[in-house]
């Protein structure tokens, strides 16, 4: 394993300081990243040990880029259907033919809000080390979050009791994506390897999707669930086969390591972006490249979804912005760039939310973390910036996410926290006293981060 | 989503061109597109009936009850149950969400064709060897048969003057193909005398008799619609017809006149036609041929053959066209493999990079008047942030009219993990790096009574699609 970094010797920046001491406080010596190095499980062999994530050799003045990951699809941003109890005030069930806030009506439309006010209603204490990705369940019952410390923990979204700790890959979990029947939970992690979860049991299915020859970075399931996308460290965007754990098709997809993938609502479109700067959107069926998005800076492309109406997609890039693009018209173009946000180093998810009334005069906003620690949610047509989410996580917010149908929106930090944002109703005074219901699985202080919620490790010496 | 990026060339296309893939599990003989279009059954010659993921090209689900080989299969019309009609002289119906048996139904005789009632799964008719055709309810527990008549309808005069050897005839006669027609108020049925009898799905009474032909007719296709169909024989002609609405009620079934509207055969090679299928639209009748190895493909408009498919070095039985795409699908009599023709698209190199443009000849550069000028990159910034004024809308999806589109409240059919683990009735063996062995015969199939091994093709399991490297062959 130790010759991962060998073969890629120029992914390697020479002031690969950090190594083996590193981990999850980053402690001023060495720069933050997303995710600590993988430690080997007490099972793994003593001498395995996945080296660090090696480094993309860096593109212009030397910015440390590692650390990427993960698939960031809103559960809303995927196919509608299947869950009937979701089209009431979800966006899948809009069409068209009804009135959107601008065309004219007879009773005038409410006014749009020009700001939000989520609060911090929980603290989810469990992972060991970093978290990499939050996701709500489709069904919205639950939420996911994958950490560095090899483990997925399943915690129930309303109560956030924690239902499950999915143990089993040898590395650090990058990436999850939910099945469209919430039943399968898939990940994708640094031991090159994608696994399957049966929520109920909480047991990894048999046989794991291997075929990466390196982390896997980023995975989302299509919306039928039949098959899986992933893009990895090694260049490669597979089209997995779910039920044969097979890799169907290989997309010859990009020139640097691939960041993030995620499928369009109805599952004919999978959308690419690597840090070579490139998004690409595919033809599923066929394997074609439809489309090419360059943005002119060429900053590395660290994750990208569709919208929830499948015309745009959103992309991070590690220039702080994030932007939309029409991929439809023409060769593509930028529409939107939003920015507000720290993103330099390490690859941020996000997710469309709605806020407003009911369907016709709901309107979307985005929600991104940032590496200062606080949550950013922007309109999607002003451009501005709705509320600041600060507070609650102390290190980078590297995903976030989105709650299917009610106004909860998860992220998932560097701190080791999960925390979960609940929405009210304008005078935000009111409410302050309920702040931190903390739910955490062992007892810990309610605010900061807690020493003793981590045992020790045997393989740091810390 | 992705038809507004595809070349518009591509779409336009609706006649399949090339062998895009094939697909295999076991000897297959009879297959049936969904009606959605995502899914195709395939009957095996051991009985099992496989339902193929058509995106992924692998097996979705295994049903497991007949002991003999699949005759036909019919789909109801939510894509939830499927009905199947095997040798070993039984239908099943199963359901896909679970793949339970929801009902058996054993005959006295052979099936040649069972078709569920597109409105009611829980009825079906079944065209029956030398018996009378029967409509089934399976409403209740104990199946219904309803006798459906064979014998056509003669007008008052032809009745007068009918001899007693000619009415002795008329009663021997078969049905040897039923379907409903898509609004299921009526049933067609071909006779093995050349009849062609309309007859009413709730009186169960011919309506209208047509002697098509003095042949056996072989099977009877109708478009969505219902007023196109067509007609295999075994004169080798095929026939096909306009109907009127036939659930117009003001309809007089016996002023109704049938008439030929094309017919299609090959006069030099005298080929007979082993099976025959309408296109998504029925612009195109499509047509396996018996000891060769190509499917004619035949334009309506005109009459006129369009393409021969070929590639295969077997010859072909059961043809179906995708209800919607270019997109046929045909079992090889010999391997029991189930051979796929499509479109081929190619990957047009302007969508690799924004400022490709795919070009038909050379084309002279003309620089633009500021192209290189250098302008500082917080201004530039700027006004590129500044032009990002427009009204963006991210939620509203637009409707869409394809009937590949699955509605929230519609059955989907459950994604099974474990479905190659379960795979054990198949004939090869992993046993070891690129190692394979025959299966002992008999192992796994315990579920059958019979001891007959559907024993097909030494090659090895679904080598079909193209497979990626690096993934080794795992089994459970």
């Amino acid at each position: 394993m130790a010759d991962d970094r060998a073969t890629s010797p120029k992914r390697r920046r020479e002031d690969d300081d950090d190594d083996d001491d590193d981990d999850d406080d980053d402690d001023v010596g060495s720069p933050p990243r997303k995710r600590s190095a993988s430690h080997t499980p007490p099972n793994g062999s003593p001498g395995f040990r996945l080296a660090e994530r090696p480094r993309r050799y860096s593109r212009d003045h030397g910015e440390d880029d590692r650390g990427y990951y993960r698939d960031r699809r809103s559960p809303r941003s995927r196919s509608p259907s299947h869950t009937p109890s979701r089209s009431q005030s979800r966006s899948g069930s809009r069409t068209s033919s009804q009135p959107r806030s601008r065309s004219p009506q007879v009773t005038p439309p409410p006014p749009k809000p020009t700001q939000l006010h989520y609060r911090q209603s929980l603290v989810l204490r469990g992972h060991k080390k970093g978290v990499t990705s939050v996701k709500f369940s489709p069904d919205g019952r639950w939420i996911a979050s994958s950490s560095a410390d090899c483990t997925i923990k399943i915690w129930d979204a309303r109560t956030g009791a924690l239902e499950h700790t999915l143990e089993g890959h040898l590395a650090g979990v990058s990436t999850i994506s939910w099945s469209p029947d919430s039943k399968v939970l898939a990940s994708g992690s640094d031991d090159k390897s994608i696994r399957l979860w049966d929520i109920q049991t909480g047991m990894a299915h048999p046989t794991p999707l291997i075929g990466h020859h390196n982390y896997v970075y980023a995975i989302a399931f299509s919306p039928k669930g039949n098959m899986l996308v992933s893009g990895s460290y090694d260049e490669a965007v597979f089209l997995w086969d779910v039920r044969a754990a097979r890799v169907m098709r290989s997309l010859p997809a990009h020139s640097d390591p691939v960041g993030g993938v995620d499928f369009v609502r109805d599952g004919t479109l999978i959308t690419s972006c690597s840090h070579d700067g490139l998004i690409r959107v595919w033809d599923t069926s066929t394997g074609q490249c439809l489309r090419t998005l360059i943005h002119e800076d060429n900053a590395p492309v660290t994750s990208v979804i569709f919208s929830p109406n499948g015309k745009y997609v959103l992309a991070w890039t590690l220039d702080s912005s994030i932007r939309l693009w029409n991929y439809i018209e023409g060769k593509g173009k930028c529409v939107k760039t939003y920015q507000g946000h720290t993103n330099k180093k390490y690859s941020l998810a996000g997710a469309f939310g709605t806020y407003g009334a009911e369907p016709p005069y709901e309107h979307a906003f985005v929600a991104s973390g940032s590496e200062e620690g606080g949550i950013v949610l922007w309109d999607v047509s002003t451009k501005n910036v709705l509320q600041r989410l600060e507070g609650g996580h102390t290190e980078a917010v590297l995903s976030v996410d989105t709650h299917p149908t009610e106004k909860l929106i998860a992220s998932g930090s560097l701190d080791r926290t999960v925390r979960v944002w609940r929405g009210t109703t304008p005078p935000p005074e009111a409410v302050l006293e309920t702040v931190l219901e903390t739910v955490a699985d062992i007892g810990t202080p309610a605010n900061g981060y807690d020493p003793e919620t981590l045992p020790p490790n045997p393989f740091t010496e810390s | 989503m992705n038809l507004s990026l595809v070349d518009p060339f591509v779409l336009a296309q609706d006649c399949p061109e090339v062998i895009t893939g094939r697909l295999r599990s076991g000897h297959s003989t009879s297959i049936r597109f969904s009606h959605r279009g995502d899914l195709l059954a395939s009957g095996r010659h051991d009985g099992i009936v496989v339902v193929f993921d058509i995106e992924t090209n692998g097996v979705a689900r295994k049903l497991r009850g007949h002991t003999r080989q699949i005759q036909s299969l019919s789909w109801s019309t939510n894509d939830r149950f499927l009905l199947s009609a095997g040798q070993d002289w039984k239908c099943v119906l199963w359901d896909l969400k679970d793949g339970s048996r929801v009902r058996t139904v054993r005959f006295e005789s052979a099936i040649f064709i069972a078709e569920l009632h597109p409105k009611n799964h829980m009825i079906f008719a079944a065209a029956l060897f030398e018996d009378q055709p029967v409509l089934v309810d399976m409403s209740a527990e104990v199946p219904v048969k309803h006798m459906l008549p064979t014998a056509p309808r003669r007008s008052q005069t032809e009745r007068e003057k009918a001899t007693e050897k000619q009415a002795a005839q008329d009663a021997k006669q078969t049905t040897t193909v039923t379907i409903f027609t898509p609004s299921a108020d009526h049933i067609l049925a071909g006779t093995n005398k050349g009849w062609l009898n309309i007859i009413d799905t709730r009186t169960h009474e011919v309506m209208y008799s047509y002697r098509v032909t003095n042949s056996l007719i072989v099977l009877i296709r109708m478009t969505h619609s219902g007023r196109d169909v067509v007609l295999n024989s075994s004169d080798r002609i095929i026939r096909t017809f306009l109907l009127p609405d036939l659930s117009d009620p003001n309809l007089d079934f016996d002023m109704l006149e049938l008439k030929v509207q094309h017919k299609f055969q090959d006069l030099v090679q005298r080929l007979s036609w082993n099976h025959v299928t309408f296109s998504s639209a029925g612009d195109y009748v499509a047509a396996t041929t018996y000891m060769n190895h190509h499917v004619y493909i035949w334009e309506r408009g005109q009459g006129s053959l369009v393409k021969i498919l070929e590639g295969t070095k077997e010859e072909l039985s059961v043809l179906e066209w995708h209800p919607f795409r270019p997109f046929v699908a045909a079992i090889g009599v010999d391997s029991g493999r189930v051979w796929l023709w499509s479109i081929l698209q190619p990957q047009r190199w302007s969508a690799l990079a924004p400022d490709f443009v795919e070009v038909e000849e050379n084309v002279e550069y003309i620089e633009k008047e500021d192209e290189f000028d250098i302008q500082p990159l917080e201004e530039l910034h700027k006004r590129r942030l500044d032009q990002e004024d427009e009204e963006v809308d991210v939620l509203t999806i637009d409707p869409v009219k394809t009937n590949a589109q699955h509605e929230p409240g519609e059955f989907r059919m459950p994604v099974l993990l474990d479905i190659e683990a379960s795979d054990s009735e198949d004939e090869i063996v992993a046993v070891g790096a690129g190692q394979f062995r025959r299966r002992s015969p008999g192992a796994g199939k315990e579920y059958m009574n019979d001891d007959e091994v559907g024993v097909s093709g030494d090659e090895v399991r679904r080598a079909n699609g193209s497979t990626a490297s690096g993934t080794k062959r795992r089994r459970a």
